[in-house]
């Protein structure tokens, strides 16, 4: 019996709160709730990070609306410090772009024993020209006049002057002994202008073959020809 | 004279002195002077340094007033910087020679060619107020002199100094048309200031086939950064690619490149890139623009 009448009860409260929740639910907007929902959700957080950044020894900047240009400064500076990279590396970085001149110390050093090398070969074969026109001729004497002579023992004395000390520096003894030798006869050849008589030339050409000057300048020079 | 000396000079310094007796004139119609002098010359070709400063010693002392008195400073100059530890005696003595009024033109060169060299070596030495003679020279109005001066202060290891010499070279190339005189100048500048170089080229009239450069890079096996990197004026072309490693070269060579067929290929191909790959993975590039 007891329970028949608390079954009532219950029947009776529950139709008192039916009333209240269709009440309430015809107040609420079903199709305009998710997107609500969402953007509460969504407002929450964004709220507690401006709150947060703003917070920082740097927040008033962000107080100030300048994230674009910061951004950009930013961006900038990136970029920036990528591009001096590039262009300050050391010039073997940047091959195909670099127009400068630039030459290690390494090969300017090789580069001067190659001319070293050239200029020696040019000197002693200048050289061998000289001498077979002046003690190499016949009778006859020599065909150069001796004006030009002149001039060219003085050129040939200058290119010396260059050689003396990449030959000593390249340790290229042989050929110095034998330039050295010639040097001598063109400083007086550079000096005289007058032509020599036939009979002195005769002797002077006897003289040179009899020390094989002109064949030890070919072989100095077979040498320097062959790298060695 | 001078003719009889040499013949005789050249006749006893090559060994055969009774041929030249024949041609010069008899020992007892020379001066005592001159026969002094002839035979310190000759002691200078037999690199005698020693007994040859005796003899014009003893040729300026008893005859200060002879026509070779002049001459023989100069020979002094020779003896003294051969010797050894008398450079600074050398380089007194050839200033006086220089200051002669009736030194020959061609040994003033010579001498002025010596102060240099010795300057050079005292500054090695640790001397570098030394430099000052060869810096004085740059503004000569000899040529061969300045020109001279500027090659070889382009050595000096203090960039700074080293750099006084670019005027000089710079005139070397804009104006000079001797190849090896050039190519000496244009080594000398890459040394101490390349831009001067890249400068003078171009002011240069010849500016249309040399102001071009010529690039090297060579690359190890799967390497992208070059091991080697050049960049030169294209006249130096030749002397550099003569002038690389001894193994790149022989690299080189293996895969059928000598000097001269890379040199057809670059004026041939203008300004495409050479590309030669040796055996062991180098890569080789060679290029003009």
């Amino acid at each position: 019996m007891k329970s028949d009448d608390e079954m009532k009860f219950f029947l009776k409260e529950t139709e008192a709160v039916r009333d209240e929740i269709r009440r309430a639910s015809n107040s609420v907007d079903w199709e305009a709730l998710p997107g609500l929902i969402a953007d509460k959700a969504l407002a929450g957080p964004r709220r507690t990070e401006h709150v947060r950044r703003a917070s920082g020894p740097w927040g008033w900047l962000w107080s100030l609306r300048l994230r674009p240009a910061l951004a950009g400064l930013a961006a900038g500076l990136v970029v920036g410090a990528a591009a001096m990279y590039f262009v300050l590396r050391a010039p073997g970085g940047r091959p195909d772009a670099a127009s400068a001149y630039h030459a290690s110390g390494e090969f300017l050093d090789r580069a001067e024993l190659e001319m070293a090398r050239r200029g020696t070969l040019d000197y002693l074969e200048k050289s061998q020209y000289m001498l077979l026109d002046v003690f190499g001729s016949g009778e006859e004497g020599p065909v150069v006049p001796a004006a030009v002579r002149a001039e060219r023992a003085r050129d040939l004395l200058q290119r010396k002057k260059y050689l003396n000390g990449q030959l000593e520096r390249f340790q290229m003894a042989k050929a110095k002994v034998l330039c050295d030798q010639i040097e001598v006869l063109f400083r007086e050849l550079s000096d005289i202008s007058e032509e020599l008589s036939a009979a002195e030339l005769a002797r002077i050409k006897d003289l040179v073959e009899e020390r094989q000057l002109l064949l030890k300048i070919n072989l100095v020079k077979r040498e320097l020809e062959s790298g060695v | 004279m001078r003719k009889t000396i040499l013949i005789a000079v050249i006749a006893l310094v090559l060994g055969a002195a009774p041929l030249a007796a024949a041609g010069a004139p008899p020992e007892d119609q020379r001066t005592p002077d001159e026969a002094l002098f002839r035979e310190a010359k000759l002691l200078v070709f037999d690199k005698d340094w020693k007994g040859a400063l005796d003899k014009i010693d003893e040729l300026r002392g008893k005859f200060p007033a002879s026509p070779w008195s002049g001459q023989a400073l100069f020979y002094k100059g020779e003896c003294l910087n051969s010797l050894g530890g008398r450079q600074r005696e050398a380089l007194r003595i050839y200033k006086e020679f220089i200051g002669l009024p009736a030194a020959p033109a061609n040994l003033v060169e010579e001498a002025e060619g010596r102060i240099v060299d010795i300057a050079f070596d005292l500054y090695q030495e640790g001397e570098a107020s030394a430099l000052r003679e060869i810096e004085s020279r740059l503004g000569v109005a000899s040529k061969v002199v300045s020109y001279y001066a500027a090659y070889k202060l382009s050595f000096v290891s203090d960039k700074k100094i080293a750099a006084k010499a670019a005027p000089v070279l710079k005139r070397i190339v804009e104006t000079e048309t001797d190849p090896e005189l050039l190519d000496r100048a244009r080594i000398a500048l890459l040394r101490i200031s390349p831009e001067s170089l890249k400068s003078a080229e171009e002011r240069a009239p010849r500016a249309v086939t040399t102001a071009r450069t010529l690039h090297i890079r060579i690359r190890g096996a799967g390497r992208k950064e070059p091991v080697f990197s050049l960049n030169i004026p294209f006249a130096l072309a030749d002397l550099a690619l003569s002038a690389l490693d001894e193994d790149d070269k022989a690299a080189m060579r293996k895969k059928g490149y000598g000097v001269n067929k890379i040199m057809n290929e670059l004026v041939r191909s203008k300004e495409s890139i050479l590309r030669i790959a040796g055996e062991d993975g180098t890569v080789f590039e060679i290029w003009i623009d």
